[in-house]
């Protein structure tokens, strides 16, 4: 995968491309894009592959305080149109799920499949979710990884490597700080009643050991949207792609066919 | 030079073992544990205390906005200031301030401001904050990348909800009004507004100094914890060639007044280590998005000037109440002692910082009322009379005129006379 600058109508972006074959966009989470990551490489065995770092996050622009949930899924649905190979596959995780949910209710004629990954943007009243802006950074790694002794470290991330003292600091703030426009105090900007919306075929991937968002909440996104199915990956919480990277691709294989 | 009383309305009667159970302060503390009857007796006795300091000759009574937080039961201070502004006669009534973020339509503060400024005859200061983190994001729900860009929409619906002369229309990201039209008006033809921040953030000291608004570095670690960010402010304002006048700085510290310092060791110890003990935010402090890069940038630079005489150890120890009272007081968290100490430490201090507003804290923790009564009557006619040659030469635009006038001609005289009669020894205290 290689890093690129671009521009999408307008906002000067970052993205990571590579690969060859079915056009897939990859939509990263509330963290931080995962840059170079194994398992974008996996992909881009298999597809042509396009990772674009939402913009607020690292070191894309075009974010502030106006920027709201359709101005996300426009923007998605610019970056797609001006790819020119018509509709493409749509993988979403975490935060980037309910950004890929948002675009596919929106503009359906763009996203052929819809694979939805430990996604956010529900609210069950029974099952709470947990302040991910709050735990402290043990609790959330023990909610991150089903096993934390076997994470990756570091993790995968767009943050260059040998960047000046501080600047991880800086690069989750900033990254964090975005996030909290679609996700604080509660992430749920209604993307409940846009569900129904959904044209494209999805599949609902889930860790089933996620201690951010309970299995649950897969099961409520596959029963809102008209078709979908739920695939739990065992011995992987809220990053499966990273923690059972083979069983990922195996689920993300099979189903975009 | 002016003085005002100010204290946090802490609830008094929590375990001893609040601090280990229930790990912040902010936020998330049960509020069963308060009891309201005491709760109520509490606020009555910070409404004693300060009618007391507007008879002792406090230029003003300082009241601000906190939420969900066992140190600072004042959910409105517009409440607490409309009693005070209708049960006094000369003091400021300085508001530090309304949380603009959280109100919508934010005219609801235009028109609260305006009805103190109206009932206690121009006496008004208004504050505009953005609210700790706690209090704007956690309490009250504001995603806190929106925090600052809402509180500068609602303070220009503010300023022109008192100042325009016709209705008017707003259409603001946030705020969309058709017919604008507050009533009443404010007294002051220009209310004072203070900005009090603590953070540090560039974007509020940009605010300020564009708009010549009063500063307020507002802690409770006293001269060595804030000295590089005060430093660092007047350093901001000074390269922009900004107005250097010390009255548009305010600060608070602890004092403890008493005859002598064992006395003062005895009455106040207990009282400064419950409120350390009770004030931690736990994981509520710092959340992100609600400081800007540029400010956590700034800040970082700072930091790495290492000019603090404080060191994180210190700062754990002081939250944790184990500082001896003595340590409180050489670390600057408290100025202790006999008023002839308290006057010196205060004066080095206010020179040292360039501060014209000192906003004095006489109640801390769960101190007992009396000893807070004798700690703002020393104050009143002991410690300020003393100090208020300070910065004479410059004028002071950020108290309400009315207040100044009516503290001039209604303060006690004796310890005006007394401290006119004092006046040339004032040089011998003075460095």
């Amino acid at each position: 995968m290689k890093m690129a600058r671009e521009t999408v109508g307008g906002l000067q972006i970052r993205q990571w491309r590579g690969g060859a074959g079915a056009p897939l966009l990859f939509l990263h989470g509330f963290e931080h894009h995962p840059g170079d990551a194994p398992f974008l490489n996996r992909l881009a065995q298999l597809f042509e592959v396009r990772a674009p770092e939402h913009p607020g996050f690292g070191e894309s622009a075009g974010f502030d305080d106006n920027y709201d949930i359709i101005d996300v899924a426009l923007h998605y649905r610019r970056l797609i149109e001006s790819w020119r190979k018509g509709p493409v596959d749509v993988v979403g995780h975490c935060l980037g799920g309910m950004f890929a949910a948002e675009l596919a209710a929106i503009s359906p004629h763009l996203v052929r499949k819809l694979i939805l990954v430990d996604a956010y943007g529900l609210w069950l009243d029974e099952q709470p979710l947990p302040d991910p802006f709050t735990l402290p950074p043990k609790e959330l790694e023990r909610a991150k990884w089903c096993d934390p002794g076997k994470a990756p470290i570091p993790e995968p991330s767009a943050l260059e490597g040998g960047s000046e003292p501080g600047a991880i600091g800086i690069f989750r703030a900033q990254n964090l700080g975005t996030a909290t426009k679609f996700m604080w105090p509660i992430p749920d900007r209604g993307l409940v009643r846009r569900l129904p919306y959904i044209c494209a075929s999805t599949l609902v991937v889930h860790g089933e050991a996620d201690g951010l968002i309970p299995l649950a909440y897969a099961r409520a996104l596959a029963e809102k949207i008209p078709d979908a199915r739920v695939s739990i990956i065992r011995n992987a919480g809220h990053l499966p792609m990273i923690e059972a990277e083979a069983e990922f691709i195996a689920a993300v294989s099979q189903f975009l066919g | 030079m002016k003085f005002h009383w100010f204290a946090e309305v802490t609830y008094p009667d929590l375990p001893a073992d609040f601090r280990e159970r229930y790990r912040s302060a902010w936020v998330s503390p049960p509020a069963r544990l308060a009891d309201p009857q005491r709760v109520g007796e509490t606020y009555r006795m910070f409404l004693r205390l300060m009618q007391l300091a507007d008879q002792v000759g406090f230029d003003g009574l300082t009241v601000n906005e906190h939420h969900q937080t066992v140190i600072a039961m004042t959910p409105s201070p517009n409440l607490l200031a409309a009693s005070l502004a209708t049960s006094t006669r000369n003091a400021a009534i300085t508001i530090v301030g309304n949380s603009l973020a959280l109100y919508n339509p934010p005219t609801r503060i235009a028109e609260e401001y305006a009805y103190i400024d109206c009932i206690s005859g121009g006496r008004l200061a208004a504050g505009f904050v953005l609210g700790t983190p706690m209090d704007s994001v956690f309490a009250y729900g504001m995603p806190p990348i929106e925090v600052r860009a809402r509180f500068e929409e609602a303070r220009q619906l503010i300023l022109r909800a008192w100042s325009e002369p016709e209705p008017f229309i707003f259409n603001g990201q946030y705020n969309k009004l058709r017919y604008v039209n507050i009533w009443p008006r404010p007294v002051q033809k220009r209310i004072p507004i203070w900005v009090p921040g603590g953070g540090g953030s560039v974007e509020t000291w940009d605010l300020v100094n564009q708009h010549d608004y009063c500063y307020g570095h507002l802690s409770f670690s006293g001269l060595y914890s804030s000295k590089p960010l005060v430093d660092a402010f007047w350093q901001y304002i000074n390269d922009r060639g900004g107005n250097m006048n010390p009255h548009r700085m305010a600060f608070t510290q602890v004092v403890c007044l008493a005859n002598t310092e064992a006395e003062a060791e005895k009455e106040y110890y207990d009282a400064v280590r419950y409120f350390h003990r009770n004030s931690a935010p736990g994981n509520f402090g710092n959340p992100p998005g609600y400081t800007t890069i540029r400010s956590l940038k700034a800040a970082a630079a700072q930091v790495s000037q290492g000019r603090s005489k404080l060191t994180p150890e210190d700062r754990i120890r002081a939250s944790r109440g184990e500082m001896s009272f003595w340590e409180y007081d050489e670390k600057g968290y408290i100025i202790a002692g006999p008023p002839q100490r308290v006057r010196q430490r205060l004066r080095d201090l206010i020179t040292d910082l360039r501060i014209g507003q000192l906003i004095a804290t006489p109640h801390v923790g769960n101190l007992r009322e009396e000893v807070a009564a004798e700690n703002t009557r020393l104050f009143g006619l002991q410690v300020a009379p003393y100090l208020r040659d300070l910065w004479a030469d410059q004028p002071d635009y950020w108290t309400p005129e009315a207040s100044q006038k009516l503290v001039a001609a209604n303060a006690p005289a004796a310890p005006r006379e007394r401290a006119a009669a004092c006046a040339p020894q004032i040089p011998a205290h003075a460095k």
